[in-house]
């Protein structure tokens, strides 16, 4: 690591050299602490549930294996994340990822919200215009975006827990079509979006939403039902195959 | 159930009163825990805005958050409202900072409440899923910061750095794919997949080359415009039933 961060930041932050900045110190540090953050808190928790589970009608033992339970489904999903989070490590460096596609977010937001967030800056995500300072900005509204997610959570869980769901009755109409509206409107939106850039991009998109569809088809039965879990994983690394062959056929290679 | 005969009987007072404790302790340390999370998670991106020399502007980053607010807004509100009644008060704290809640949080709560043979909703099936999310998590943790942290790191360190700047390139394409089939797979409603596709392509090839100013306000119109001609085009049969 460059002991001065004037070394790391070169021409006022319009080097491209992402991974520069993306993996400083401080930012580890940061990453490091949400980890502690949410191991402390699952201590506290499960503390707290074995203290008052005779009240709650559960055995120390159900507790335990609930524990274990819980733990072995997850591995599976866990490495799932893995694969979608190295494939992002190149675009946004170690520590960002560790934070805002393994934990808090997901690869789903965390990149639609860079890839906005950098267009506002009049920049692409991931090509030449991707600077150092578009990286900072991109980052910043990733992680502002997150902490509204956490802040909508603090306020409302107290609320809803008083009100129960009221909340969720006001309209059930609404409640039908905005949701799946949003979403269906925001991902669509930003893979649009990436039409015009190149035919390259538009044969990644292409190879990633066939990919995931069969992995979705596929994993209907049972059996294959992990693939719905990988899908995502699969589905970018043969994006990325593909661009590349497509990439390198393209231009002469050095 | 036969939990009950194997557990310490305790009184309906006490039983009381130790529930009131764990509902007090989780409410606090869930949000002190979570308030922590949150600042720790903005504190890097404001190190790098404000203390490595990088020339960015208090604007353009209030023009980035508005762009972002302007698409995710009505999701940062309607997540938390949807998973409140499956997750119950003590485990909110926990899922939205663990993160991935429908893929691996919720399905690792509910395998554990199978295997107890706890309810959701009861108080055996939280106590299962507040234990299953903590399992759950101690996973996450270990895999992520072995695989990601640890070996990720080393394998940027050695793939050539074409291949790198390739990757990054296309690497936006290659996850809105997937996830845009994920999310047709998942919402299940073709009209209102079929409207977002329309509205999405006339901002794009319509408005943005009519308004190139708007450029960075795209996301956010399409998904207003989504809303709205959905809501417009919703299905009303029901509603006509009942008038005639």
């Amino acid at each position: 690591m460059s002991p001065t961060t004037s070394s790391i930041v070169s021409a006022a932050g319009e080097s491209t050299d992402i991974l520069a900045i993306a993996n400083m110190p401080v930012l580890w540090i940061c990453a490091a602490g949400v980890f502690a953050v949410i191991l402390i808190q699952s201590v506290i928790y499960m503390k707290a549930a074995r203290k008052a589970a005779p009240a709650a009608e559960i055995t120390g033992p159900e507790l335990k294996t609930a524990f274990r339970s819980g733990a072995i489904a997850a591995i599976g999903p866990s490495l799932a994340v893995v694969m979608v989070a190295i494939a992002l490590l190149a675009v946004f460096g170690t520590p960002a990822v560790l934070v805002r596609i393994g934990l808090i977010g997901s690869a789903a937001y965390e990149t639609g919200a860079a890839s906005i967030a950098a267009g506002s800056a009049g920049a692409e995500l991931g090509g030449p215009t991707y600077t150092q300072n578009v990286f900072a900005i991109a980052f910043f509204a990733m992680s502002m975006g997150g902490a509204m997610w956490m802040l909508a959570t603090l306020i409302l869980t107290p609320l809803m827990k008083r009100g129960g769901t009221k909340l969720a009755k006001v309209n059930p109409v609404a409640m039908s079509i905005v949701p799946g509206a949003a979403l269906l409107g925001a991902f669509i939106a930003l893979g649009v979006a990436e039409v015009p850039k190149s035919m390259i991009h538009v044969y990644a998109l292409l190879t990633s939403a066939a990919v995931m569809g069969l992995c979705a088809a596929i994993g209907r039965s049972r059996k294959r039902a992990w693939l719905r879990e990988w899908g995502l994983g699969f589905a970018i690394v043969a994006g990325l195959v593909v661009a590349y062959m497509a990439h390198t056929a393209g231009t002469p290679v050095a | 159930m036969s939990a009950t005969s194997i557990s310490t009987p305790i009184t309906a007072a006490e039983a009381e009163s130790d529930l009131a404790e764990f509902d007090r302790t989780t409410s606090r340390w869930g949000r002190l825990t979570m308030i922590a999370g949150l600042i720790l998670s903005v504190a890097g991106p404001l190190y790098l805005v404000f203390f490595t020399g990088l020339d960015i502007s208090a604007a353009q980053l209030w023009t980035a958050f508005a762009a972002v607010a302007a698409v995710f807004a009505i999701i940062w509100i309607v997540e938390p409202v949807t998973y409140f009644p499956i997750l119950g008060p003590a485990a909110m704290y926990q899922a939205f900072m663990i993160g991935n809640i429908s893929s691996k949080l919720l399905p690792s709560a509910l395998i554990a409440q199978t295997r107890i043979g706890a309810k959701p909703g009861t108080r055996r099936g939280d106590f299962a899923a507040v234990a299953a999310i903590c399992g759950a998590a101690a996973i996450h943790l270990v895999s992520l910061a072995l695989f990601v942290g640890i070996l990720g790191t080393w394998l940027i360190s050695i793939i050539p750095v074409e291949v790198i700047d390739v990757a990054r390139l296309y690497v936006l394409p290659s996850v809105l794919g997937a996830v845009i089939v994920q999310a047709i797979l998942t919402i299940k409603q073709l009209r209102i997949t079929i409207i977002a596709v329309v509205v999405a392509l006339l901002v794009q090839f319509v408005l943005l080359p009519l308004v190139p100013a708007i450029a960075f306000l795209t996301t956010g119109i399409a998904v207003i415009g989504t809303i709205i001609v959905s809501w417009l085009a919703r299905d009303r049969k029901p509603a006509v039933a009942v008038e005639n």
